[in-house]
């Protein structure tokens, strides 16, 4: 407990206390995901927020045929990252469209939450990549 | 003429009035001797033509410089820090923790990643400017990544003011950015990861060999040294890929923005209101619209 008190910094701590919200977060591990798991989504964007340093995209869509739509949210990197190892834009959805995801589910069960991996536009049938560690070459075009 | 008892009090009052001009005289004197003297201000010099053109001879560190995670990934591994038992035993628990999926937010609050964090861990771009007298690095998420390195000349201030990126100067030996940065704030992290770090505790200091490895390879030499942590000082290359196509460019990222979605309000107004984020920093829920 005492490692985790002089590890962890003060606004974690208060953050914690005052029921888990965190403000001015910044980077972050995602290892929060399930890593052992990739899912299927697909679904209507609802939102995306194209914001640094990490994108979401908020989903209505069930994950198995059984299920009733519900909204997903998934994590992503930033918009940055996304256009050099995805070919992503801002205006690259929007709000209505049909898409698929592939991601890492949220550890704690039953989050409607994900890691996203890549996002399938269904009206182009076109795919966008997620991964931060793609792409690590120099004069991409 | 006058009587000796109107000469002793003519003689009494001309000694005190001359008394009295003598010390007006001497006073600024005496003023400036008992206080401290000013020092000269130390003016920056506006660069010269030559300054200009001598940035030309400089290699080329234009475009848009992107870290080579999979190497941060790799080295967390096969070139760990050597951390000192107490720090090593904290280092221990953050990697449990993180395997466990509770992983500590290190940076948080938005601040800066820091020096020499930012160079060992970020995730974003940056890129450098030659200036005469500077080179600067900005980063990808807001001004507050930003390091200025003063390359005229001059040595580290004698105060202390200490500031997430340090104060740095350097020197160029050949094609190569030597580096030496002192004062950084004791809060500022030593982070392997993102989720793996720890204060340096203050007495942090970072020398650098910033190079050219390659046509489009930038590698950042550091040696670490941090007495509240390490047992010695840890040496760690840092790689970043250059990118030239437009598309690439650094755009404004606004860390706070992480927290926030836009909205419109009933006024018609366009704002940002907060969404929900975990204790490790991933967003958990955006109010609808």
């Amino acid at each position: 407990m005492r490692y985790v008190l002089k590890s962890i910094g003060a606004f974690a701590v208060l953050a914690v206390l005052v029921g888990g919200i965190s403000q001015g977060s910044a980077h972050h591990s995602a290892s929060m995901f399930d890593f052992t798991k990739m899912q299927k989504l697909k679904g209507k964007v609802v939102e995306m927020r194209w914001v640094n340093p990490h994108v979401t995209i908020t989903i209505n869509g069930a994950a198995s045929g059984e299920e009733a739509p519900a909204e997903w949210l998934m994590e992503t990197t930033s918009p940055g990252n996304l256009t050099r190892v995805g070919g992503w834009r801002r205006d690259v959805i929007k709000p209505g469209d049909e898409i698929e995801v592939t991601f890492h589910p949220l550890r704690e069960p039953d989050k409607k939450q994900g890691l996203l991996r890549e996002m399938k536009v269904l009206s182009t049938g076109e795919v966008y990549p997620a991964n931060i560690r793609d792409q690590e070459k120099p004069g991409l075009e | 003429m006058f009587s000796s008892g109107e000469m002793r009090v003519k003689s009494g009052l001309i000694g005190i009035a001359s008394a009295a001009l003598f010390a007006v005289l001497l006073a600024p004197s005496i003023a400036t001797a008992q206080a401290p003297k000013k020092a000269p201000a130390v003016i920056n010099p506006p660069p010269t033509a030559q300054d200009w053109a001598d940035l030309a001879k400089l290699p080329d560190w234009s475009g848009v410089w992107n870290p080579k995670i999979s190497d941060q990934d790799a080295q967390v591994r096969s070139n760990p820090p050597p951390w000192n038992e107490e720090a090593a035993k904290k280092v221990a628990h953050m990697f449990a923790e993180e395997k466990a999926g509770r992983p500590t937010l290190i940076f948080g609050n938005c601040l800066p990643e820091a020096h020499p964090s930012w160079m060992l861990v970020t995730h974003n771009a940056m890129e450098i400017l030659f200036t005469p007298g500077r080179v600067t690095m900005l980063g990808e998420s807001d001004g507050n990544r930003l390091r200025r390195i003063y390359t005229d000349g001059r040595g580290h201030p004698e105060s202390s003011d200490p500031t997430f990126h340090g104060h740095s100067i350097g020197h160029w030996e050949g094609d190569t950015l030597v580096v030496d940065t002192v004062d950084i704030v004791p809060q500022a992290p030593l982070a392997i990861s993102e989720a793996v770090g720890l204060p340096n505790n203050g007495d942090m200091h970072v020398i650098e060999r910033i190079h050219l490895a390659d046509k489009d390879i930038l590698h950042d030499d550091l040696e670490i040294i941090a007495p509240h942590l390490l047992t010695k000082p840890w040496k760690t290359t840092r790689i970043f890929f250059r990118q030239r196509a437009r598309k690439f460019d650094i755009v404004e990222g606004v860390c706070a923005t992480g927290d926030l979605v836009e909205r419109v309000n009933a006024d018609g107004d366009h704002v940002f209101v907060p969404v929900q984020k975990s204790e490790w920093g991933h967003t958990t829920a955006v109010p609808a619209k």
